[in-house]
């Protein structure tokens, strides 16, 4: 059974895997497997970015996110139709358009927004595992074949079981047990540079102690006076910073977005 | 989450907006497990010939074995068993006879369906032909691409630059020009404001041939200006930039003295060619700097990198995405980046370690700070400098505010914060960890890249690099994957091997090859068209073609050349693929100068209907390489180009475009300008003189029928990996190896410009900071700060290459391409940082405009921490969509809707004696903008035809519309 193993770690935004994916099915008709995808407003693979945090403390990461072919399709089962959306032996879930109604009930069922409805064909659609090129023998879908860095992959389950050992999936709340697993998915983070207002310069090896949602951390900044917490869950957090005999308590850091604290002056 | 949603299908509304609100579409923030559709799956239906199994929840959906499957269906194949024919071609944009990143194209029914990497082993060559080099350090493997090519986005979506319903269909003619160069007959106020009509190609060609010989013989051969470098398709025999001189050379009394030639200068490191290469003696470009065994070097010595530049986007244009593994790597290997930009780049984005947010070409007194803590605290190499630095304690003087008359005093960090932006408790640590640390810097973009005297901080940066041993172990200047081993065949169609020998690549740009024995007596560098045309005489020093030595900086030359040598100004103008307008300085005065009574004809060829080909009077149809037959090479591979499509509509290719007028002309021109080949002839010249059937030991007729070729890697690799990197022999040794320069040192007190112009206050012979002065006075602290406190930064585009490929709709779907408007234009983004766009009441997504005295562009308000506040970023290249650019209304009232920023930056080159272009870090500011009260005040503009897949169409141009 095939499976997608994305590393956002080494995913460089460059979209290729988005444009590779339209380059297939804009504009080309893959019966039976896929009509043509409009030229714009589908997302069969989408990328997603995220800026995250405030300046200069600002990172971004991206997260590719195509059909999910779930074990536990809600699309099939939402799907009125004998054999209108299928699961083939690799494991890739296909809407069949011949026998498609438009009824668009996989389109609501879907929670990972996969599926899109094509109102000039009337047609449900989405990602096919490029179903129509690996039964021709490609190894892998467009999306994949383009990714210059590995941050996508495709393959066997088997192939894969030390990635997954560091990897999870999207919503495994759902219970869906879907086929493309992650790396890198982003936990919060909150940084920020100390210094000292009396001279301008930055306080190194200023201790930094975060508590918060059951946990406390200690750093100390760096040769930049940076220090930067990361892998926080989401909530509330306190920082405290003692340097140059001195010391700054911030409350009620919210880490629902990153947070760059920017500028620390210890005073 | 900042995520956009921007462009999504409309759905049944409610479910939808319920799912979005909830964040839950691809890839949104989890909520929990309690928005449920569906989850439980039904009882499956029973599938016919397959396994059943029953359901329960939590369990696997059936797999249906016998998967719905008809290769034939009434007779007919059903599509995705249709047979595929497969075409190589390159996707590189570079231009200049030079191509890249082949691709496999695939057509079906002589219709393009997808372009893919190509992949080495498919081709036949795979790693055991190749020989991949290795590169490993603490257990972290680098190797080359050797398995496929690192595509791009740009050469993934081809098919729609090919397919653009902005292709030109047919020769075109402006409907109020007439040839005979009466100007009530020209009209050439009219040039951007009027339509055009369907020509034959022999009606055009007849009056190309016709006005060539008229303007020829009423002013001289040199009113025939050949405006022929830019970027374009990597293309060989067909090349675009330059087939026309191959004409156009043969029409005078010798070669050069039968047109006017346009001489490209350094575009996009100016401050290096014009700067820094005083200093450093990386001649020509000034960004050649010794690069033997860097990524080595790096590896083994460097601590940390300041890097100014964004090698993943710069390179997308024309190399691979090769350099984004490099990047990876070098932070696997425990090497720190630090980005020292106004903007978060895409590169800065994911592997920075720290980003030090500087204004646009404010760098100078960043780096002069940092000088200043080295000289106070004593923490420089002051032994390097004894033996390897010329006139260093006249810099150090100016440094510590101790030279005579300098206004700025001591370059203290707290002197520098305001000017640059960087905090000065920041600088202090830079400057620690630069000297403590191995350092090297990297890139040449950042403000020696089209910015406000430009050469001032290139020149200080690298006086700041010669002050820690510029050459030593992981002190050198560094280049992203530099120095690794490459193929081992390099194949140029482009270069001349002598004198006599003509390039294969008949496009070849002109003006790189700039040498006094084949430049044209009379030409004009390319920043200085307009002024040309609209104040002439120039004068000027130094060529700027980016591959002559620093002493041309001082040759004097003018325009037009004297009467007795035929000079003449020039009258018509034969572009080929421009983009001036979005590309140069000063886009709007560029228009006012194609709109002057002196130039009678405007002869443009192009495949797209965009920027300066709305200024034309003649445009003619041209092909993209996938509709040609041509041979192509880069980066070690070299391909066939066959087994294309046919020519969309009427065009032609660019060498047929010539070939077409010398037909008019006579034959004697025929033979002069293909030298009596045929195309053919052509690409086997080039096969064989350029050594490919003896690298590759394939005839011609094998290479035709395989269609590419591989070099394997250099397979002495591994042995040249002993040969010293970067600057290290320099710095071993400065007088057995020393630098370019006139003295060989690293120069902090220029020879070059002490002894040719000692009192230029804008390239002093110590550099200087130099916030404004007569030819810009783009300084945020000073007078017109008041009035416009932003400095506009304007990068290479993400998602371009320069002004190619902004009409892809899939490429105008991501967030950071183009903004929708509520209008439902598709806008160029303007980042602002949310306390910039607060202060001016402006929401992400607002349509707003950026402006100064010389007219407004408009933008999408993109709010990002991603650029630090003081800044307006807009990327470069946008296509020209005026609103309004009438003739009659001063320059400060015209309105772009495009986005093409080039129109409102400076038209002044970069310093008085310094040829350079200044497209970056001058001041501008942004407003909302009412954008029904202007369609409302502008109706013609906006009812032009508009596609927001592809932007502008052909049709919007053409009386008629689509025929």
């Amino acid at each position: 059974m095939k499976v997608f193993v994305v590393n956002s770690n080494i995913c460089n935004g460059c979209y290729n895997c988005q444009i590779a994916c339209k380059d297939e099915h804009c504009g080309n008709d893959w019966s039976p497997y896929a009509k043509p995808q409009p030229d714009t407003g589908q997302f069969w693979l989408k990328q997603n970015e995220y800026v995250r945090g405030n300046v200069p403390q600002v990172k971004m990461t991206y997260i590719p996110v195509m059909c999910q072919h779930c074990e536990n399709a809600p699309c099939m089962a939402a799907c009125p139709v004998r054999d209108g959306i299928y699961r083939r032996e690799d494991g890739m879930i296909v809407i069949n358009p011949k026998t498609c109604t438009g009824c668009m009930s996989c389109v609501d069922a879907c929670p990972y927004g996969a599926i899109f409805y094509n109102k000039d064909l009337n047609l449900a659609q989405k990602c096919t595992g490029c179903a129509h090129l690996l039964d021709k023998g490609w190894t892998e879908p467009r999306c994949v074949d383009a990714c210059p860095t590995g941050a996508l992959q495709f393959g066997e389950e088997a192939d894969f079981a030390e990635l997954f050992a560091q990897g999870e999936t999207l919503h495994p709340e759902y219970e869906l047990n879907t086929r493309v697993h992650y790396i890198g998915l982003p936990k919060k983070f909150i940084a920020g540079t100390v210094y000292d207002p009396a001279v301008n310069e930055v306080v190194i090896g200023a201790t930094c102690t975060l508590t918060g949602e059951g946990e406390t951390l200690t750093l100390e900044t760096n040769h930049w006076g940076d220090f930067w917490f990361e892998d926080l869950k989401e909530g509330v957090y306190s920082l405290k910073i003692d340097g140059v005999g001195k010391s700054k308590t911030i409350a009620d850091i919210s880490t629902a977005k990153d947070v760059g604290l920017g500028d620390v002056p210890l005073e | 989450m900042e995520e956009k949603e921007k462009g999504q299908e409309a759905n049944k509304p409610s479910r939808r907006d319920f799912l979005k609100s909830a964040g839950l579409l691809a890839g949104g923030a989890a909520v929990g497990a309690g928005a449920t559709y569906g989850l439980m799956p039904k009882e499956p239906a029973p599938v016919e010939g397959g396994e059943v199994v029953p359901s329960a929840p939590g369990q696997a959906a059936p797999i249906t074995k016998e998967v719905i499957k008809y290769e034939v269906k009434e007779g007919v194949l059903e599509p995705a068993f249709e047979d595929e024919v497969s075409m190589i071609r390159g996707t590189s944009g570079m231009g200049f006879g030079r191509d890249g990143m082949p691709a496999r194209i695939e057509t079906k029914n002589g219709k393009i369906i997808r372009s893919r990497p190509v992949r080495y082993a498919e081709e036949g060559y795979g790693p055991d032909y190749l020989k991949p080099w290795k590169i490993e350090k603490d257990g972290k493997v680098l190797e080359p691409a050797y398995k496929k090519v690192l595509i791009t986005p740009l050469g993934l979506a081809y098919k729609k630059r090919v397919y653009s319903p902005n292709r030109i269909r047919y020769p075109l003619m402006r409907v109020d020009w007439e040839p005979g160069g009466d100007p009530a007959k020209v009209n050439p106020q009219n040039r951007g404001v009027s339509k055009y009509r369907r020509i034959s190609w022999d009606e055009a060609t007849t009056i190309i041939a016709n006005e060539l010989k008229r303007i020829q013989e009423k002013y001289g051969h040199f009113a025939v200006l050949a405006q022929a470098d830019g970027h374009g398709e990597g293309k060989t025999v067909h090349g675009p930039h330059g087939c026309q001189t191959q004409l156009l050379r043969h029409m005078g009394p010798d070669e050069q003295s039968s047109y006017t030639a346009q001489i490209r200068v350094a575009d996009s490191w100016e401050g290096w060619y014009w700067g820094g290469k005083h200093v450093t003696g990386w001649e020509t470009m000034g960004t050649s700097a010794p690069s033997t065994n860097m990524t080595w070097d790096m590896a083994q010595n460097c601590e940390l990198m300041l890097v100014s530049t964004d090698a993943e986007t710069t390179t997308w244009g024309f190399n691979e995405q090769f350099a984004s593994l490099v990047m990876y790597w070098l932070t696997e290997i425990g090497i720190e980046q630090v980005y020292i930009t106004p903007d978060l780049n895409y590169a800065a984005a994911i592997h920075a370690d720290k980003w030090i947010p500087v204004l646009p070409c404010q760098d100078a007194a960043l780096y002069l700070a940092v000088c200043y803590i080295w000289l106070t605290e004593d923490t420089y190499d002051k032994e390097y400098l004894a033996t390897h630095a010329l006139g260093f304690e006249k810099f150090a003087e100016y440094v510590l505010g101790n030279e005579p008359g300098d206004p700025e005093g001591p370059k203290t960090p707290e002197w520098a914060a305001p000017r640059c932006g960087v905090p000065a408790w920041t600088i202090r640590a830079l400057a620690r960890n630069w000297n403590q640390k191995k350092t090297s810097l990297v890139g040449f973009m950042g403000p020696g890249m089209r910015g406000t005297y430009s050469t001032e901080p290139c020149r200080i940066q690298a006086c700041a690099e010669g002050m820690q041993g510029y050459g030593a172990p992981g002190r050198n200047r560094y280049s992203i994957g530099g120095g690794l081993p490459s193929r081992s065949a390099n194949i140029a169609f482009d270069r001349r091997l002598n004198q006599t020998d003509p390039a294969p690549a008949r496009g070849l740009e002109e003006s790189e090859v700039p040498q006094d024995y084949f430049r044209p007596h009379q030409y004009i560098r390319k920043v200085e068209i307009h002024e040309a045309i609209l104040n002439p005489p120039l004068s000027w020093h130094g060529t700027g073609s980016p591959w002559m030595m620093a002493s041309d900086q001082g040759r004097p030359f003018s325009y037009p050349i004297p009467k007795e040598q035929g000079g003449t100004e020039i009258h018509m103008i034969w572009t080929d693929t421009p983009c001036w307008t979005t590309c140069w300085n000063g886009g709007n005065k560029y228009i006012e100068a194609m709109r002057s009574e002196k130039i009678e004809f405007i002869l443009t060829e192009h495949p797209w209907m965009e920027n300066d080909t709305l200024y034309s009077d003649i445009i003619l149809p041209t092909t993209t390489r996938t509709e040609e037959f041509d041979i192509s090479a880069g980066a070690g591979n070299v391909w066939m180009v066959k087994d294309g499509i046919s020519p969309i509509g009427e065009s032609k290719t660019d060498y047929e475009v010539s070939l077409e007028v010398a037909k008019k002309l006579g034959d004697e021109y025929v033979q002069k300008y293909t030298w009596g080949r045929s195309v053919e002839d052509w690409m086997k010249y080039g096969y064989e003189t350029r050594k490919i059937q003896e690298l590759s030991g394939l005839t011609w007729e094998q290479f035709k029928e395989k269609g590419f070729w591989a070099a394997p890697f250099d397979a002495e690799w591994e042995a040249k990996l002993d040969a010293k990197p970067g600057a290290r022999t320099f710095y071993e040794d400065p007088v057995a190896n020393p630098l370019k320069t006139p003295s060989g040192l690293m120069e902090y007190e220029s020879s070059f410009i002490l002894a040719n112009f000692p009192d230029d206050d804008e390239r002093p012979p110590v550099p200087h900071w130099i916030p404004e002065g007569e030819t810009h006075q783009d300084n945020p602290l000073g007078t017109r700060g008041e009035k416009y406190p932003l400095l506009c930064q304007s990068n290479h585009p993400r998602w371009r290459v320069h002004a190619e490929h902004d009409d892809i709709s899939w490429l105008r779907e991501i967030p950071t391409c183009k903004v929708k408007g509520i209008d439902g234009y598709l806008y160029e983004p303007i980042w602002l940082h949310p306390s910039e766009a607060e202060k001016r009441g402006i929401k992400d997504g607002d349509i707003i405009g950026m402006y100064n005295e010389r007219g407004m562009v408009l933008g999408g308000a993109y709010v990002t921490e991603r650029i630090m506040p003081g800044v307006a970023y807009q990327d470069h290249g946008a296509r020209v969509d005026q609103i309004v650019a009438d003739p009659n209304l001063p320059q400060s009232e015209w309105i772009d809707r495009g986005g093409a920023n080039n129109l409102i930056c400076p038209e002044k080159i970069l310093s008085r004696n310094c040829g350079g272009q200044v497209g970056s870090g001058f001041l501008v500011e942004v407003t909302k903008v009412d954008i029904n009260a202007l369609k409302a005040k502008y109706p013609e503009a906006f009812a032009r035809q508009y596609d927001p897949g592809s932007g502008l169409r052909f049709s919007g141009w053409v009386v008629g519309g689509e025929l």
